[in-house]
């Protein structure tokens, strides 16, 4: 039966990357947006995952409803760091790396938030998703796992669109390429950054879901998570979309399958050696655009 | 007229030596010395960042790196004091090496390729026991003595860390009027710029990255005298990111900035433990509004007052002491 481990451990390591990828995906536009490197993104999962397991268990265990109200939960907050925060700062001109340590000072503030509010305790999440074993075709797959590829491939299909054929979509790119040109074509490039905001905090929210379902929701589970993300984003090369995707799964894979092979204490440090390498060899990431200083 | 520009320096140094005279619980003390090595860990980011705009987080792994080296010198074969710190400083530069091949990536991917490289010795320090006691830490660590005098007491180590303390101030500020740190200022504006006028730019830039490493390294094995315990937990990348934190709350590129962050972030949370569960998004908040100085940082917003003050006073003497002319 060593196919099937070999598939189970493939499919947690997709599970996981889908989880990496959405919360990478928020961190690549927000760079792409505003050159700020989001260190909270990673916070705004963790209030994902506790609005979602709020509103789950308000709403008697209903998974729909915890995905709504996570997603929610991150998008609203993203937007109140973005207003409250990130933009007063850029109205007062400061250097990026000030933007960039605020973002660390948004993460404290909201992890010790988040401890007051939810307390110190893991949350266990009600069974959101069946845990029976379903047996396909001789395989024993984990509908949890399967659940989390395809609502996360559901959710990136989703943005795909919208970045593709909606108006709001189609302005929040053209003011990331080119701010004063879009100015031009009457966009307006702040509406556009909220919306940014607004749109990478709603994916980083169903990523707080579906991580906290899988383990435990937590006031500090956001922290080391988004720092992984952000390696992600770095592999795929930041600012790019399909990178950001691309990134998370090979980055979520790789952690799992060094895990199961190489050894469970060293699993952090394979990813970040193969993030290393990469780097050498692609310095702006595997889908990083040269020529672009991000 | 002009403030002479060492008067403040002056001042801050007397006050930081005054420091033990007035203060005699052993506990603030000890909260101190921790800043005064801090701050020296926080100069040595400020050469990275400040002067030559490297956004490195890999020094939180430098730290941990002459620690352990430091800390299982003493510990295991009984080198003295001094020497030992020397070797965590030489041990954390020739891990400095390491990262020759990554100086070349810019901004962002060095940030994270740094930030990487203290994830793996996070890790090895957590993981290899035989070498570093794994996660029970490293024990036994023994009181420091210089000369065969123990410099173990509270105030005597604090005026230790702090001559140490000074000795790489002065060593920075000599570094940045050097060709060297002018080098690294110009890599810092303009790199293309800067290859253009013959500076070398890998070479300069690991040498920073080597001067940074040693400098955190020595402070390194000051921290393994101080608590005299070693714990993996000390020096995962949130230490990288602090440091990070140091070097610009008290304005980028300041040398006195960098000393007077340190002190605010090591302070900052021991001040504000009388409102409990609320300390750590006060401090949040303090990171937040600090930014909001811009470039300035504490140091530059704290001299922007005192010119205005200065400038105020002798205008007035100015006004006292100009002729009139009889009416």
């Amino acid at each position: 039966m060593i196919y099937d481990q070999f598939l189970q451990t493939l499919l947690g390591g997709l599970a996981i990357g889908c989880i990496y990828s959405l919360i990478a995906l928020g961190i690549s536009m927000i760079v792409r947006a505003t050159d700020i490197l989001h260190f909270a993104q990673g916070e705004v999962m963790m209030v994902g995952a506790m609005t979602g397991f709020s509103s789950g268990v308000w709403a008697g265990n209903a998974p729909l409803l915890a995905l709504i109200g996570g997603t929610f939960g991150g998008g609203l907050m993203a937007v109140a760091v973005e207003l409250g925060v990130y933009r007063p700062l850029r109205a007062r001109r400061v250097p990026l790396i000030n933007v960039v340590i605020a973002t660390i000072g948004v993460s404290i503030v909201l992890q010790n938030v988040a401890r007051l509010v939810w307390g110190s305790e893991p949350l266990a999440y009600p069974a959101l998703f069946e845990t029976r074993g379903l047996v396909i075709s001789g395989f024993t797959v984990s509908p949890q796992l399967a659940t989390i590829v395809v609502l996360s491939v559901l959710i990136m299909a989703a943005l795909a669109v919208f970045f593709r054929y909606s108006r709001a979509g189609i302005a929040m790119q053209a003011a990331a390429q080119d701010p004063d040109a879009a100015r031009l074509m009457g966009i307006s490039v702040e509406r556009a950054t909220v919306n940014t905001f607004a749109v990478s905090g709603m994916m980083a929210g169903a990523a707080g879901v579906l991580l906290g379902s899988l383990f435990f929701a937590s006031f500090n589970m956001g922290f080391i998570t988004g720092i992984k993300a952000f390696v992600a984003a770095v592999l795929g090369g930041l600012g790019s979309v399909p990178g950001a995707m691309v990134g998370g799964l090979l980055f979520g894979v790789i952690e799992t399958f060094s895990a199961m092979f190489i050894s469970t204490s060293y699993k952090d440090a394979v990813g970040m050696v193969v993030l290393i390498l990469i780097l050498l060899v692609a310095p702006m990431g595997l889908f990083g655009r040269a020529g672009r200083q991000v | 007229m002009k403030m002479p520009p060492a008067l403040p320096r002056l001042i801050a140094l007397l006050i930081l030596v005054a420091v033990p005279l007035v203060e005699h619980n052993a506990y603030w003390l000890h909260v101190f010395s921790l800043a005064l090595i801090a701050a020296i860990l926080a100069l040595g980011m400020q050469l990275l960042l400040g002067m030559a705009g490297l956004l490195s987080l890999g020094q939180g792994a430098f730290y941990g790196i002459g620690a352990y080296v430091a800390g299982a010198l003493a510990a295991n074969y009984g080198v003295p004091f001094l020497l030992t710190l020397l070797a965590g400083g030489l041990a954390a530069a020739a891990a400095s090496l390491l990262l020759v091949p990554i100086v070349r990536l810019k901004g962002t991917s060095l940030a994270v390729a740094t930030l990487g490289f203290s994830i793996i010795v996070h890790l090895v320090i957590l993981n290899e026991e035989w070498l570093t006691g794994g996660s029970l830490g490293l024990m036994d660590i023994p009181k420091p003595t210089l000369f065969g005098v123990s410099v173990a007491d509270d105030d005597v180590f604090y005026w230790v860390c702090l001559v140490i303390l000074v000795l790489v101030f002065v060593a920075m500020d000599r570094i940045s009027k050097s060709r060297f740190g002018r080098a690294l200022s110009a890599i810092c504006q303009d790199e293309e710029a800067a290859r253009a006028s013959g500076i070398r730019l890998a070479w300069s830039k690991s040498k920073c990255f080597l001067v940074a490493a040693f400098t955190a390294g020595v402070a390194g094995g000051l921290f393994a005298y101080h608590s005299r315990y070693l714990s993996p937990s000390d020096f995962t990348f949130n230490e990288s990111i602090e440091i990070m934190i140091m070097a610009v709350i008290g304005g980028l590129g300041s040398l006195s900035g960098a000393v007077v962050g340190a002190f605010v972030v090591v302070l900052m949370p021991e001040v504000l433990r009388s409102s409990g569960e609320l300390r750590m998004i006060l401090f949040g908040l303090a990171v937040i509004l600090l930014m909001a100085a811009g470039n300035l940082g504490i140091v530059g917003l704290a001299s922007l007052a005192a010119a205005k003050l200065f400038g105020l006073f002798s205008s007035a003497r100015a006004w006292v002491s100009k002729p009139r002319e009889a009416n």
